[in-house]
């Protein structure tokens, strides 16, 4: 079947913006502040409006002079711990435009405030600011973000006017992104100014600029028309060449003429004439046209641009929950083979560690499939700002759960089958402890089941600890390690005493809480030869010692568990 | 090239200019609420019956009532959850008032009665009330009616929104309805824009037009700016989607802005002023054309105002010229077409255009994916009646069977539960985004397979639900809760619009969901009245279902959660003791004639008393 041919829809976008008077209500109040008496030179004052009971909008306005010259020597990134909360987890440290960040802490305690009386306010905000003012209403915006809970009553959109870029911080796999709207004019030098290949003067570290990224979306305009980007690659080379144009006299960009024309021409037949060869290539061909970008001479790999959007399979909710339904599939058949193996007097650890493998074939299979797509998933919650990525995961962390505890033995059965020693520290797979983590992190629900309905259930449950199995092996390592005494010295024999008496006291925590599964108790299990063999040595060497397993064990209690 | 307008809309061309003489008459007539008048046609027996209606230019007849969500035509809804259909509330009125205070519906019933085809027409803001007799009469079809009821609409204000047109489609009766536009009437496109001052401005000209008194009323100006940018925004934003926009914030935007509801649906035959006709029945590409067609060229601004006032009384003329010269364009071929031009399209429009075409494509090739996948379907569904059968040899059903998950075939029919899951929800989706065509939901084929599957398969996904006793956390199976999945939901609404029975009657597939939650409530509360009143209805519906076979009989086996619970019952909480007994027993021994007779279950006779 021939591919369906793509369109470009950044022109679409950037004229529902236009027309819409969302931009304009944006605006509305910058020129009258500027002008007005309320601009102090050289800071930024939040402003709120209440044009209407269910919409608040707040603009972060600096004076005019302010406007003209935005302090270039401050164009330095800083590490910021303020904003430590943007970076996902794999990066160490989020670093932010100086200026910016200097202006935003001035303002920190009044902003706290008003961030606690917008969290009360319902409907529409609308945060806004002009040139470093949009800077910081977007840290603002940031600030809020990171505190308002998933069920938030009111909904932010950021919209700024020839601000320049903030941060090195990146947000092209956060929801975040898409509250964010940039307006530039390619007559404006201020967006492009930290950019490295800026006609702007050198500034002490120069170096360092390059790594200023955008974020959001670009609604990028010039006298012929706009169009909405927020490819971050190509936003930059956007604003690079737009910087590198500006003519020699830096002069104030004025965005409510720009609106106006724009509006204007929405409802104008465009001048461009394309052919209609492949609606992709010159549909954004035309945009770049448009906003006075000739992809032929500044270089853009429009056909690169096609192959990316073609890749990128929008995430549909009816593909993610196909995903999630196959994996529910594999599982189903997994617990099978546990149930499987269970009738046969075996629990499903043992059988996968001790027989012949190819029976098992099937069964890795399965596991890898698991494991690739929840290797995935928690990677993908990692990249997310930590606060997001906490909300992401909850949807489907008692999945997750499940798939540890059924998944994770086996991966410890290999391990201890090929002769490996300590699991837990030197081969348990990071996205393990991450769903563990975060299982234990996540809200429990408030009516917790008491014990006594958990003992009836204890059949069908699923052991809770997925290194259950880890500390078994590690428990028969340290009886071969007591009984072959020519092999050891006196201090390893110690050590594996002590280990074998700790491992006595978990499994007899988990043996109370019902958090383990009866299925450890069939005869041919690991956890049985285990106590085979500590018996054993108990009764040759240890003949006083008890504790509290070791009765439970001798009484054969464990007949009655589950 | 080469056919005519007539034959592109199924009717003769004869009747396009009487009809459009008489709906301008009929829109000035004081007196009247509407006219009517008989066609003759040559070379044709059939007679034709044009009605059109009376207009109204006051503001208030336009936007006194808000748009709303209609109820009182069973079609005009979406049968997945995209709710009812929005019409406009002042148009709807208005038509409620012809409808009970004149003699419209008599006098279509004698013309229907003579054998005679109806066209109901109106001009301006007469055309809405056209659409809902129209459509009042597809709704209730006269017995013996011939050929369905016709709507012919000049330069009418649009009337409802996407799930309107939806439903039109769905129902198969969009071919019926023909919109003409003139290519810069203001009137089509002014429900693109919310109304406002400009609005008031343009009705008040034209009224003061048609009154007669003053011919020549003082130009409005500046209202064009204000809603083609209005209209421009709401054809952006489909084009959006049209294109496929992959850009997270379309939505965060869409949720800071207002956008008209109103859609086209129907046909449309844009009168491109130099003596063309062009006729679109994708109502993606109208909307574009409607807004592009219209856009500011090389003349200005006042020019093209007073353009778009003007061409609102010039459809007479137009369509005179144009039937004359029967010079017809029809969008099959694509925009490439060289007389597009006629509309003088932008390039930026022919893409938005090719996108619509693209986007009609897309979801014929996903309802033809959706064919492929039934062979799917149906393997996995042979599969789960072979499990029914087996479970009910070992005289247990699958009900109980698949709950107690004992059996290697448990296992199995668990996996063919998901896979047959994941197969439905993904068709559900498509729904709900509108990714499929229209009409999917009254296709016979879809609705069997569909019904089967739900009959078959819900019942183990209710046992599934209470084996993990789920309804500790999200409530309830039944219909109310969140805990049944939508494409139950869905499917059984197929199934109840096409048999025309009220939303939520056939939910016999959810028969063990109550049952279940009988037994928790009962163990919970103790038998309440309104407990009572739960088991006399499961009773009832037994009866009933099990009478029209759309319940399976296996609910009555000996041993069956649901004979053992009823049969625990307190007798006085019970009234239908006797029946129901007599079924249980007939099911027994039917089966045990089987069971010497073949050796295995089959499917039996029984007459229910």
């Amino acid at each position: 079947m021939s591919q369906a041919p793509l369109f470009s829809s950044a022109g679409e976008l950037a004229n529902l913006v236009v027309t819409s008077n969302l931009i304009d209500v944006a605006w509305a109040n910058i020129p009258e502040i500027q002008r007005g008496p309320a601009a102090i030179p050289c800071s930024v004052q939040p402003m709120v409006y209440l044009p209407t009971r269910n919409r608040t909008i707040v603009v972060f306005a600096s004076s005019t002079n302010f406007t003209q010259y935005p302090l270039p020597e401050v164009g330095d990134l800083v590490q910021s711990s303020l904003f430590q909360f943007l970076c996902p987890k794999e990066c160490p440290s989020v670093s932010i435009n100086g200026a910016a960040l200097v202006l935003f802490k001035s303002l920190e305690s009044q902003l706290y405030g008003l961030k606690t009386k917008l969290s009360e306010r319902e409907g529409q905000l609308i945060i806004t600011g002009h040139s470093l003012g949009g800077s910081v209403a977007a840290l603002f915006t940031l600030y809020l973000l990171d505190s308002m809970d998933k069920k938030r009553k009111c909904r932010p959109i950021c919209i700024t006017f020839g601000s320049p870029l903030i941060g090195d911080f990146d947000l092209q796999h956060s929801q975040w992104n898409s509250f964010f709207l940039h307006v530039v004019s390619n007559k404006d030098p201020v967006p492009g100014l930290f950019l490295p290949s800026s006609r702007s003067p050198p500034t002490s570290s120069h170096s360092q600029t390059s790594v200023y990224k955008p974020f959001g979306t670009y609604l990028l305009c010039s006298e012929h028309g706009c169009a909405c980007f927020d490819d971050p690659d190509l936003i930059l080379k956007i604003l690079t060449v737009a910087s590198s144009e500006v003519s020699g006299e830096v002069q104030v960009v004025d965005y409510g003429e720009i609106l106006r024309n724009l509006k204007n021409s929405a409802i104008c037949k465009e001048r461009w004439q394309v052919g209609f060869a492949d609606p992709f290539s010159d549909g954004i061909v035309m945009e770049l046209k448009t906003i006075g970008i000739d992809p032929a001479k500044h270089n853009i790999d429009i056909s690169g641009m096609e192959k990316a959007a073609r890749s990128l399979t929008k995430k549909t909710k009816a593909s993610e929950a196909k995903k999630l339904n196959d994996r529910k599939k594999t599982m189903a058949q997994l617990e099978w083979y546990k149930k499987k193996a269970e009738d046969e007097k075996k629990g499903y650890y043992d059988c996968f560690r001790n027989e012949d493998q190819t029976r098992h074939v099937k069964v890795q299979e399965l596991m890898a499939e698991l494991t690739t797509y929840w290797e995935d998933m928690v990677a993908e919650a990692e990249r997310k700002p930590q606060k997001e990525g906490t909300s992401f995961r909850t949807g489907w962390l008692f999945a997750g759960t499940t798939y540890r505890r059924i998944v994770e033995p086996l991966d410890i059965a290999d391990f201890y089958k090929d002769g490996g020693r300590d699991y837990i520290n030197s081969k348990r797979s990071q996205h393990y402890k991450l769903l563990e983590q975060w299982y234990k992190e996540a809200p429990k629900p408030p009516t917790r089941e008491d014990l006594d309905s958990k003992k009836k259930k204890v059949s069908v449950l699923l052991t809770e600890d997925s290194c259950f199995w880890a500390h078994v092996e590690e428990a028969i390592l340290s009886c071969q390690s007591l009984t072959n005494a020519n092999s050891t010295t006196p201090e390893q024999r110690e050590s594996s005493w002590d280990n074998l008496v700790m491992f006595g006291e978990y499994v007899m925590k988990q043996i109370e809480n019902c958090a383990v599964s009866p299925e450890i108790f069939l005869s041919g299990s690991s956890f049985m030869t285990w106590w085979g063999e500590y018996k054993a040595y108990i009764d040759n060497f240890r003949n006083f010692f008890s504790s509290r397993l070791v009765e439970y064990m001798k009484r054969g209690s464990y007949n009655q568990y589950g | 090239m080469g056919e005519t307008v007539g034959k592109l809309i199924g009717l003769n061309d004869e009747v396009i200019i009487p009809t459009a003489s008489l709906a301008m008459e009929a829109h000035n007539s004081p007196s009247k609420p509407f006219l009517m008048k008989k066609i003759k046609i040559r070379h044709d027996h059939l007679s034709v019956v044009v009605l059109a209606f009376r207009g109204s230019m006051l503001p208030n007849d336009w936007f006194g009532q808000p748009p709303f969500g209609e109820r009182k035509f069973r079609s005009l809804t979406s049968l997945n959850d995209g709710g009812d259909a929005v019409i406009n509330g002042s148009f709807f009125q208005r038509f409620n008032t012809v409808l009970d205070q004149s003699s419209l519906v008599k006098e279509v019933k004698k013309a229907i009665a003579k054998e005679k085809q109806v066209i109901f027409s109106g001009y301006s803001s007469a055309g809405p009330i056209a659409i809902l007799a129209t459509l009042y009469f597809l709704e209730n079809p006269e017995p013996n009616q011939i050929l369905p009821p016709r709507c012919l609409t000049f330069g009418s204000p649009l009337f409802g929104d996407r799930i309107f047109g939806h439903a039109l489609r769905r129902e198969g009766w969009s071919d019926y309805f023909t919109h003409f536009v003139m290519k810069y009437d203001i009137i089509p496109r002014i429900m693109l824009s919310p109304s406002s001052t400009e609005h008031e401005q343009i009705l008040n000209y034209f009224k003061s037009k048609f009154d007669g008194k003053n011919i020549n009323p003082a130009l409005p100006s500046g209202f064009y700016l204000t809603v083609m940018g209005n209209a421009s925004s709401v054809a952006s934003y489909e084009a959006c989607h049209l294109m496929g926009c992959r850009n997270p914030s379309l939505d965060i935007i869409k949720s800071f802005i207002e956008l008209s509801p109103y859609r086209p649906s129907g046909t449309y035959v844009f009168c491109t002023g130099n003596g063309n006709l062009v006729v679109v029945k994708n109502p993606n590409a109208v909307l574009q054309i409607l807004i592009h067609c219209a856009e500011l060229g090389e003349s200005d601004t006042a020019e093209v105002e007073k353009r778009s006032l003007d061409e609102h009384s010039a459809y007479l003329s137009e369509l005179k010229e144009c039937l004359g010269i029967q010079a017809v364009v029809s969008l099959n071929g694509g925009p490439a077409t060289a007389t597009w031009n006629d509309l003088g399209l932008s390039p930026k429009a022919m893409l938005c255009l090719q996108s619509a075409e693209e986007f009609e494509n897309g979801r014929s090739r996903n309802q033809d994916q959706i064919r492929k996948n039934k062979g799917k379907i149906e393997v996995e569904l042979g599969k789960m009646r072979k499990y029914k059968e087996n479970s009910e040899i070992r005289r247990v059903g699958y009900y109980d069977s698949f709950k107690l998950q004992n059996e290697d075939d448990d296992f199995h029919a668990n996996v063919s539960r998901l896979e047959l899951a994941g197969i439905w929800d993904e068709i559900e989706e498509m729904l709900k985004e509108f990714e499929v065509p229209d009409d999917f939901e009254r296709k016979k084929e879809f609705i069997d397979i569909g019904t089967e599957y739900r009959r078959l398969v819900e019942p183990l996904d209710i046992a599934n639900f209470y084996r993990h006793s789920k309804d500790k956390e999200t409530g309830a199976y039944m219909i109310i809760s969140k805990a049944r999945p939508d494409r139950y939901l869905f499917i059984q609404r197929w199934l109840e619009h096409h048999e025309k029975k009220p939303f939520g009657s056939l939910s016999e597939s959810c028969f063990w969901g109550e049952v279940e939650q009988l037994c928790i409530d009962i163990k919970k509360r103790g038998y309440l009245q309104q407990i009572e009143e739960r088991i006399q209805q499961v009773e009832r519906n037994l009866i009933a279902w099990i009478g029209d076979r759309s319940l399976d009989d296996d609910v009555l086996l000996e041993n069956s959660t649901f004979v053992k619970w009823w049969r625990h019952l307190p007798p006085q909480h019970k009234s239908e003791s006797d029946r129901i007994e007599k079924l249980i027993g007939e099911r027994e021994s039917c089966w045990s004639i089987n069971q010497i007779r073949t050796g295995i279950i089959w499917h039996c006779d029984r007459t229910v008393t």
